[in-house]
């Protein structure tokens, strides 16, 4: 690789912006790939083929080529809903397994700073936060707070852009009736089962850590299914 | 999950260059079985065989090091490598856990 090549890639990873770099292991020659952005002479032949993997989000070597593929994909977006007590140890957790956080709590003396240190926290309601965070079917929440105020509308949100993981907290009896007002308010039955609640897998623990890592644990497992 | 833009290997990479020291880049490019580091995993190694990262759990970096100097001394720009549990030299490095890995070398130059 070029020392040159090296210094774009770094400048590329800073910005964030997805990319790719692509190796020819026969030759070594190295360019950077972005997605819609065509290909220069060496790499050409494979546009089609690069576009897909890139698709894949995975790194490897094509297919019957000798083209190796290095994804840069942005980390799953992972909103929890409440800046409660829950959270600052899914907060910990997630941040070590490369999740991207964001935390939403329009309840001011929780959503502090000092509480969640270099963390983003938009202290809104959840319809107005939501109109500055993009969001995808690739986007997981997480809902703590289990008051309907604060978590519904952010279900809401989160079923209608088919978050690939939604989870809300409350026991069998809260997650009945929270069900029963997604329903009243026109959402059909599978789109609620799509909801893990009473949120996370069973490991037995009461205490907000256990219950963190019992969130985490069922959160990674979904992404793996995706 | 893999989170290639925190990772900081390539910037050290390049601390390492502007610091006149010659640098082999590895990285994982194949995996079979089970293996310990995912494809995309990636170690540095200078003319030194001073490293940083790593491609497995330990099992194959002295090999990698020393084929990365060898790289160096030879002015080869790249190579690939493989590493199988059938092979006697894996075994004396172990790749205990039965799994294979190519691994690519390259000069940064």
């Amino acid at each position: 690789m070029k020392f040159k090549t090296l210094q774009e890639i770094i400048k590329k990873k800073s910005f964030k912006k997805e990319f790719a770099i692509l190796t020819n292991l026969k030759n070594g020659e190295t360019e950077i790939f972005e997605p819609g952005r065509s290909l220069s002479k060496e790499f050409q032949n494979y546009q089609n083929q690069v576009e897909n993997f890139f698709k894949k989000k995975k790194n490897g070597v094509i297919e019957n080529t000798d083209i190796f593929i290095e994804s840069y994909i942005r980390p799953i977006k992972v909103i929890i809903i409440g800046a409660v007590h829950i959270a600052q140890y899914l907060v910990d957790f997630a941040k070590s397994l490369n999740f991207e956080i964001l935390i939403i709590d329009p309840r001011g003396y929780f959503a502090t700073s000092q509480r969640f240190p270099d963390l983003k926290i938009i202290n809104k309601w959840p319809e107005e936060a939501f109109k500055e965070i993009e969001t995808s079917e690739s986007s997981a929440l997480i809902a703590l707070t289990h008051d309907p105020k604060i978590d519904d509308p952010a279900l809401k949100h989160a079923l209608n852009k088919k978050f690939y993981y939604i989870g809300a907290l409350g026991s069998k009896k809260t997650h009945e009736n929270r069900c029963q007002r997604l329903k009243e308010a026109g959402f059909s039955d599978d789109q609620i089962k799509s909801i893990h609640g009473p949120i996370g897998i069973k490991l037995g623990g009461k205490s907000a850590p256990e219950i963190a890592l019992s969130i985490v644990a069922q959160l990674v497992s979904e992404t793996y299914k995706k | 999950m893999k989170n290639s833009f925190d990772e900081k290997i390539l910037e050290e990479a390049s601390d390492w260059v502007q610091a006149n020291q010659k640098v082999v880049l590895a990285t994982v490019i194949q995996t079979w079985g089970s293996s310990p580091r995912q494809v995309g995993s990636r170690m540095i190694v200078n003319e030194k065989g001073d490293f940083s990262g790593s491609v497995s759990g330990g099992c194959v970096e002295s090999a990698v090091v020393r084929e990365c100097v060898g790289l160096i001394k030879d002015k080869k720009p790249s190579k690939k490598i493989e590493f199988k549990v059938s092979n006697e030299s894996a075994w004396e490095v172990g790749l205990a856990c039965g799994g294979e890995i190519a691994v690519y070398l390259e000069q940064i130059n």
